[in-house]
């Protein structure tokens, strides 16, 4: 395996000191840097498409019943932001006189590995519509912090803080409950311009049924042996691998190694449906074995088009990944 | 009272870059990865994407433009697939359940704001009061 391994940030202790977040006031009441005012909210409606009247016009908000301008129920959290020039400056310092805020949970993340963020889940509660002049400010308190998780997008933990938005007085306007996959973010996988890299394999190849009749054959094929189960009995060989002689009906057996070179007895070229872990056009063959047994296998290395049935072969290692290594078949060169 | 029949779908984009940054200047999200392209890239994605509470915030529109702005009662969403550059949004409701609730007639909604490519954008749950609405003495559904 390649990368850092972040393995030793998972144990019991890193738990522990994320587990001390749990209920903690991460942000601390603070008031939004502006009120409720026109500006900000003629910004977002154009934002939204919202053509609504009552967030821009106080006749036609007054009109509704209401005593003026009001904002969107949505942008609660728009008062709260801290905006682009602290965001610019970095995290926000400690808090003098408190425990470890916000800053210090996405440092502890980040110590795990957890360097990048998407946002899951949000639930609001409004509790009434802002009116321009309303100061609203947030508290944010850790709900949760889930045990590491594989995604989509990389493996992560979800993180779910309670937001509490008040007014001047103290009132709650409304509460978010907010959750953020904080992810480890996979290897790059965009295409290099060079061109010079392998193509990586989108999924993973399907995994062979290996039981006990057959393991021995996967085993060695991880060994880049390509072996051939012999009868020990009648000395019949027979692939693909079972328990008994289908000859002699024998349940003794022992394997030859194969040398590796066959003819395509026959194949067939697959187009669909397509699997992801497989590069297409993809040419299944049936190889006939010097040694006379057969076996299917993919053919590399020669298109479709080129293939004929009785062209000599030779073995070939795919390994698909650190766990299974398959044969395949390439032209024999220099034998035609 | 029944409910208001749920406008027809409404179509956004191909969104741009553009429309997340207006986003982002009238929320004060001003996180990179949503316009800074080597932001992105070193974060482990093609491109910016857009800002989650944005198409979030057009099913807001959309719902608030069939209820009433004064009508809503929360707003829950779930962020599904992510949006990016020339995507083209179709943000759409339907009604999933009509009751009483403290006196109020209430309604809940279902909204799904969706890809070109069929896929779900997000989803999003909602519930409003209907106006001038009695209760009409049914058992709350729940």
């Amino acid at each position: 395996m390649s990368g850092p391994n972040h393995g030793s940030n998972h144990s019991g202790d890193y738990e522990e000191r994320l587990a001390a977040f749990v209920g903690v006031e991460v942000v601390p009441p603070k008031p939004g840097q502006d009120p409720v005012n026109v500006p900000m909210i003629r910004h977002w409606v154009e934002a939204m498409g919202d053509q609504n009247p009552i967030y821009l016009d106080a006749e036609a908000a007054r009109a509704t019943g209401r005593d003026g301008i009001v904002a969107p129920a949505s942008m609660v959290q728009a008062w709260t932001m801290r905006g682009y020039a602290a965001t610019a400056a970095g995290p926000a310092p400690v808090n003098p006189g408190r425990g470890p805020g916000m800053a210090e949970l996405i440092a502890l993340l980040d110590e795990g590995g957890y360097t990048s963020v998407v946002a899951t889940d949000s639930e609001f509660e409004f509790h009434r519509e802002l009116v321009v002049g309303d100061h609203v400010s947030a508290r944010e308190v850790v709900e949760s912090i889930s045990p590491e998780k594989t995604t989509a997008l990389g493996v992560g933990r979800f993180v779910t803080t309670m937001r509490t938005y008040t007014d001047a007085g103290g009132e709650v306007v409304a509460v978010q409950r907010w959750r953020t996959l904080r992810f480890r973010p996979k290897p790059k996988t965009e295409p290099q311009p060079e061109a010079a890299q392998e193509p990586e394999p989108k999924a993973p190849r399907p995994r062979p049924a290996i039981n006990r009749d057959n393991e021995f054959w996967f085993a060695a094929a991880r060994d880049h042996r390509l072996v051939i189960q012999r009868c020990a009995s009648c000395q019949v060989l027979r692939h693909p691998p079972g328990p008994c002689c289908a000859h002699c009906g024998s349940f003794d057996w022992d394997t030859v190694e194969a040398s590796g070179r066959g003819h395509v007895y026959s194949f067939v070229v697959n187009h669909h449906p397509r699997h992801p872990a497989f590069e297409y056009p993809l040419i299944v063959a049936v190889v006939e074995l010097a040694e006379g047994t057969r076996l299917i296998t993919n053919l590399v290395g020669v298109t479709p088009e080129e293939v004929e049935i009785g062209m000599p072969v030779v073995l070939d290692w795919l390994d698909a990944d650190p766990d299974l290594s398959l044969p395949v078949f390439r032209l024999r060169e220099g034998s035609n | 009272m029944t409910v208001p029949a749920a406008p027809d779908p409404w179509v956004v984009g191909p969104v741009t870059r553009t429309d997340f940054v207006r986003y982002q200047g009238a929320s004060g999200d001003m996180n990179p990865i949503h316009h800074d392209e080597e932001f992105a890239r070193a974060a482990g994605f093609p491109t910016p994407f857009s800002v989650g509470m944005w198409q979030a915030s057009l099913l807001g529109t959309y719902a608030t433009n069939w209820l009433g702005a004064e009508n809503v009662r929360n707003f829950r969403i779930r962020f599904l697939e992510q949006v990016w550059p020339g995507d083209v949004l179709t943000c759409g409701g339907e009604v999933v359940r009509e009751y009483d609730h403290e006196g109020e007639r209430r309604v809940d909604i279902e909204l799904t704001c969706r890809r070109q490519t069929g896929g779900k954008a997000v989803t999003a749950w909602s519930t409003f009061v209907l106006p001038g609405a009695q209760p009409d003495g049914e058992a709350d559904g729940a």
